[in-house]
C-alpha cells in the first residue's frame, strides 16, 4: 500500500515537472532574435500539394505554405530554416521556442487564438471539400446524416461534420489513408482542404473518375493565418506589414496561380483591396 | 521433444525459414515489375525512405542499448535485500513499464528544451535523442522484470549451494546465477528488441524524420493509392529485413546455450 | 446542473494550474472523449483473452513437431514480431478489408468493422509474443523430467498437457504478463484507422484545442491503472502458482 501512495506521489510530481516545463513561455525577444540570428523559423506542414510536400529529386520541401515562408523571410531580410510540424506537435514546437512562426494551415479559431497569437491578415480562405461517388446520389452537407465520413486527423471539420450534419467522423492519420478508405467503401464521403483535393482530382483524373466534389458550399470557410507566440507584439506588426506587402504587390496571388490553387478568389479580392491604398 | 526441435531442423524447414530474409522485399520488387510506372515513382522515393530507415536504426541501436544496461540494474536491484534498494526499482518499473512507448515519447519530447547551454554555448538536442531516451526508459523497465524474473527461476538450491561453497551473495550473482538467466532471459529480451525497433515508427508522431515519416510523406507527395499501399509494403519489408535476422540470431543462440 | 458545475469547477481548477480542459464543457469533444475511456476498456477486454487462447495454440504449433502444423505458425509469428504493430493494422483495414468487401460484393455487406480488426491484429500479435515465451517455457522443461513422464506411460499429448505447460506457464509467466501489459499498451493504434478509443478521441481533442499535455496526463494516468490491474492480477496469478523450491 506504501508503495502505492508513493508510486502515486512520484508520478504525480514527474508530470507537474512535464507540465511546467511546456507551458514555460519564452519572452518576447523573438524579432530581436530572428534578425540577430539571420533566420527565420518557420514550422510547414505537408499536407499535400498544393500546400506543402516534399520533391523526391532534391528532398526539399516545396508548396504555397513555403513560397509564403521564403517570401517572408525575403522581406524581413534573413534566412529560412524550415522544421516539418505535425498537428500533434506544431503547438509545443512554437512555445518551446524550436520555431519562430508556424505556417501550417490553421485556420483562425477563438479556441485557438486563447492559447496562441495570430498575424491578422490572413493569407488564404480555405474550407472543407467532400469527395464521394458520383453514384451516391449525395447532393448537400445535409445528405451526410449519419453516414461514416473519414477525415484527416487533425482537421477542424470534425466538429461541424458531427454537431451541424450529423456525419459519423472517422478520423485517419493522413489524407492518404483517409482517401484510401474513401475508395475501399469505409466511408462515404471525404472531406479535406478543398483545394488540395480539388487538384487531385484534375491531376489524377483516370483514379479518380468514379468520384466528385458535387456539394455546392464548403464546409466552415475560414482565414489561413500565421500563428505565434501570445505577446510578440513586434513579430507580429512585422509579420503584418509583410503579408500586406504580399497581397498589395500581388505576389500572393502569383504564388497560388504558380502552386496550382484552384480557387483564388479570396486572394484576388485582397490584393484589389490592399493595392487601392 | 525438446531435443526433436534442438536436432538438426529438417530441410525443408530451414528453406522456409530462409525465405523470411527475402519474401518482403521480394513482394515489392515483383509488384514494381509488373506496374512499372508504380516501379519508377518507387525507385524516385527510395534514398528518401532509406535516410529515414537509417534513423531507426539508430534510435533503436541506442535505445536498446541503454535500456539493456539500465535494466539489467535495475531488475538486480528490486531482488536487493535491502529496502531502499529495492523500493525505488520496483516504483520505476512499475510506472514505466504500464505507460504506452506513445505517451512517454510525447512525454520525453516536451520536458526536454530543444537546446542546452552548455557553457556558454547552445547544444542543440534533436527530437531523435529524445525519442531514444523515450524507448529507452519503456525498455529498460521491461528488462528489469525479464532480469528478475530469470533469477527468480533459478532453484532456491543453487543459492544454498554457493553459500555452502563460501560465494558471497553478489559473487553468486556474478558466476553462479547470472550465467544461467542469460539463457532463460534470451527469448524475452529478444521480444524487447524487436519491439522496440517497431516502436521506433511511433518517432515519426513527434516530427522525427524516420521511415514513418518519409512514407507519409511519400504517399502525400505521389497521390497515388496503389503507391500508398505499397509504401506501407515497403516499411513493413524494412523492419521485417532489419528484425527477422536479429531474431534468428538470437534463435541461434538459444539452441547454443541449450545444447551447451 | 450537480453535474455541470462539477465540471466547471473542475476546469476553473485546472485552468488556474495552467492546464486547459476547457473542452470539457462542450458537448461533442466531451462525449467522444468519455466513450473513449469505455472502447478502449472494452477493446482490452475483448482483445486479452483472444490472445491467450491464439497463444497457447500457435505454442502447440510450434512444439508438436510436424511441419504443416509448425511452418505456417512459424511463417506468421516472424511476420507479425518482426513488422510494427501499426503498419500491420493500417495494411489490414485498407487492404484486406477491401479485399473482404469485394468478395461479399460491396462494404454494405461486409461484417468486419475497424474495432474487429483492431482485436484481431493486436491480439495476434501479442499472441505470437506469448507463443514464444511458452515456447522458450516448454523448450527449458529438463528432458529428464519428459522421459519419467513417457516412463510412466504418458502419451505425447499428456506430457504436453500434464508436464510441459504447467511447467511452461510457470516459468513464462512474467514474460505473459509483460505481453499483457504491451497488449493495453498496443490497443492504442487503433486511433490510425478510426476506432474511437482513447487515444483517437484525445487526438480529436488535442489537434483542436492543442491541449497535448493535458490529454497525455490523463491518458498516462489512465494506462498506468489499467496496467497497475493488469501486473497486479499477475503478481496473484504467479504466487497462487510459485512451485516450492524454485527461486529465491
Amino acid at each position: 500500500m506504501f508503495a502505492k501512495t508513493l508510486t502515486k506521489t512520484v508520478f504525480g510530481l514527474a508530470l507537474s515537472v512535464a507540465t511546467l516545463a511546456a507551458t514555460q513561455a519564452s519572452a518576447d525577444a523573438t524579432l530581436d532574435r530572428i534578425k540577430g540570428r539571420g533566420k527565420l523559423t518557420v514550422g510547414l506542414i505537408l499536407s499535400g500539394a498544393p500546400f506543402g510536400f516534399i520533391d523526391p529529386k532534391t528532398q526539399e520541401q516545396k508548396g504555397y505554405n513555403v513560397d509564403i515562408a521564403k517570401a517572408l523571410a525575403a522581406d524581413l531580410g534573413v534566412e529560412l530554416e524550415s522544421v516539418t510540424v505535425t498537428p500533434p506537435n506544431r503547438v509545443q514546437f512554437l512555445q518551446q521556442g524550436k520555431v519562430d512562426i508556424l505556417i501550417a494551415n490553421m485556420q483562425y479559431t477563438e479556441e485557438r487564438a486563447k492559447v496562441l497569437d495570430y498575424v491578422p491578415t490572413p493569407y488564404d480562405r480555405a474550407g472543407g471539400a467532400a469527395v464521394v461517388r458520383k453514384d451516391s446520389g449525395l447532393k448537400d452537407w445535409a445528405d451526410l446524416k449519419g453516414k461514416p465520413v473519414c477525415i484527416s486527423q487533425g482537421s477542424n471539420y470534425a466538429q461541424p461534420l458531427a454537431e451541424e450534419y450529423g456525419a459519423v467522423v472517422k478520423g485517419l492519420p493522413s489524407q492518404p489513408e483517409s482517401l484510401l478508405a474513401l475508395q475501399g467503401g469505409n466511408c462515404v464521403a471525404a472531406v479535406h482542404v478543398g483545394a488540395t483535393v480539388g487538384l487531385l482530382l484534375v491531376d489524377r483524373a483516370d483514379e479518380w473518375k468514379d468520384f466528385a466534389i458535387p456539394f455546392p458550399t464548403e464546409l466552415i470557410p475560414s482565414d489561413s493565418v500565421i500563428w505565434l507566440r501570445k505577446g510578440e507584439a513586434d513579430t507580429q506588426t512585422a509579420l503584418d506589414e509583410a503579408v500586406k506587402k504580399l497581397h498589395a504587390s500581388g505576389k500572393m496571388l502569383e504564388l497560388a496561380k504558380a502552386n496550382r490553387l484552384l480557387n483564388t478568389k479570396y486572394l484576388e479580392e485582397e490584393n484589389k483591396k490592399l493595392s487601392a491604398k | 521433444m525438446s531435443m526433436a526441435v534442438t536436432q538438426t531442423p529438417k530441410k525443408s524447414s530451414r528453406v522456409l525459414r530462409y525465405i523470411g530474409f527475402v519474401a518482403m522485399p521480394l513482394l515489392v520488387v515483383v509488384w514494381s515489375l509488373i506496374d512499372l510506372s508504380l516501379g519508377k515513382e518507387l525507385v524516385e522515393w527510395i534514398p528518401y525512405l532509406a535516410s529515414g530507415f537509417s534513423m531507426n536504426i539508430l534510435i533503436t541501436i541506442c535505445a536498446v542499448t541503454l535500456g539493456t544496461t539500465a535494466g539489467v540494474v535495475l531488475g538486480l536491484m528490486q531482488l536487493a535485500p535491502f529496502w531502499f534498494v529495492r523500493l525505488p526499482a520496483q516504483i520505476y518499473v512499475q510506472i514505466f513499464r504500464n505507460a504506452p512507448a506513445l505517451v512517454l515519447i510525447f512525454a520525453t519530447t516536451y520536458i526536454f528544451p530543444f537546446e542546452i547551454v552548455m557553457f556558454g554555448n547552445y547544444l542543440p538536442f534533436p527530437d531523435w535523442v529524445k525519442a531514444v531516451i523515450g524507448l529507452a526508459i519503456l525498455s529498460s523497465a521491461y528488462i528489469a522484470e525479464i532480469t528478475r524474473g530469470a533469477v527468480l527461476s533459478i532453484p532456491t538450491t543453487q543459492w544454498e549451494a554457493t553459500k555452502g561453497l563460501g560465494f558471497s551473495r553478489l559473487q553468486a550473482l556474478r558466476f553462479v546465477i547470472l550465467p544461467q538467466c542469460v539463457r532463460r532471459s534470451l527469448p524475452p529480451w529478444m521480444n524487447v528488441a524487436s519491439s522496440m525497433a517497431m516502436g521506433t515508427s511511433l518517432a515519426s508522431l513527434v516530427g522525427v524524420h524516420e521511415l514513418m515519416h518519409a512514407a507519409t510523406d511519400a504517399s502525400t507527395a505521389v497521390r497515388r493509392l496503389d503507391f500508398t499501399i505499397i509504401a506501407y509494403v515497403v516499411v513493413m519489408a524494412a523492419f521485417f529485413t532489419l528484425c527477422y535476422p536479429i531474431a534468428r540470431l538470437t534463435r541461434r543462440l538459444e539452441q547454443r546455450f541449450n545444447a551447451g | 446542473m450537480q453535474d455541470m458545475n462539477l465540471t466547471g469547477l473542475f476546469i476553473d481548477l485546472m485552468s488556474r494550474l495552467g492546464l486547459n480542459y476547457e473542452f470539457l464543457a462542450t458537448g461533442y469533444e466531451a462525449q467522444v472523449w468519455r466513450d473513449g475511456f469505455i472502447t478502449t476498456l472494452y477493446l482490452v477486454a475483448i482483445t486479452i483473452p483472444v490472445s491467450l487462447v491464439f497463444g497457447l495454440i500457435f505454442a502447440a504449433c510450434l512444439t508438436s513437431g510436424r511441419l504443416w502444423l509448425s511452418a505456417p505458425v512459424r511463417g506468421f509469428v516472424e511476420l507479425t514480431r518482426n513488422t510494427p504493430t501499426l503498419v500491420q493494422l493500417m495494411f489490414s483495414f485498407l487492404v484486406l478489408n477491401t479485399v473482404v468487401s469485394n468478395m461479399v460484393g460491396g462494404a454494405q455487406n461486409n461484417p468486419l468493422s475497424p474495432f474487429f480488426w483492431v482485436v484481431a491484429v493486436v491480439g495476434l500479435h501479442v499472441a505470437a509474443l506469448h507463443a514464444e515465451a511458452i515456447r522458450g517455457g516448454i523448450e527449458a522443461v529438463p528432458s529428464s523430467m519428459i522421459e519419467a513422464a513417457r516412463g510412466m506411460g504418458f502419451s505425447q499429448f499428456e506430457i504436453l498437457r500434464y508436464v510441459q505447460i504447467p511447467l511452461a506457464f510457470r516459468s513464462s509467466l512474467p514474460a505473459i504478463v509483460n505481453g499483457l501489459i504491451s497488449l493495453v499498451k498496443s490497443t492504442t493504434v487503433g486511433n490510425a484507422i478510426a476506432v474511437s478509443e482513447i487515444t483517437y478521441a484525445s487526438i480529436m481533442v488535442w489537434t483542436q484545442r492543442d491541449n497535448v499535455v493535458e490529454m497525455m496526463i490523463v491518458l498516462l494516468a489512465f494506462f498506468s491503472l489499467i496496467n497497475f490491474v493488469v501486473a497486479r492480477i499477475g503478481q496473484w496469478v504467479e504466487r497462487r502458482l510459485a512451485i516450492p523450491g524454485y527461486g529465491l
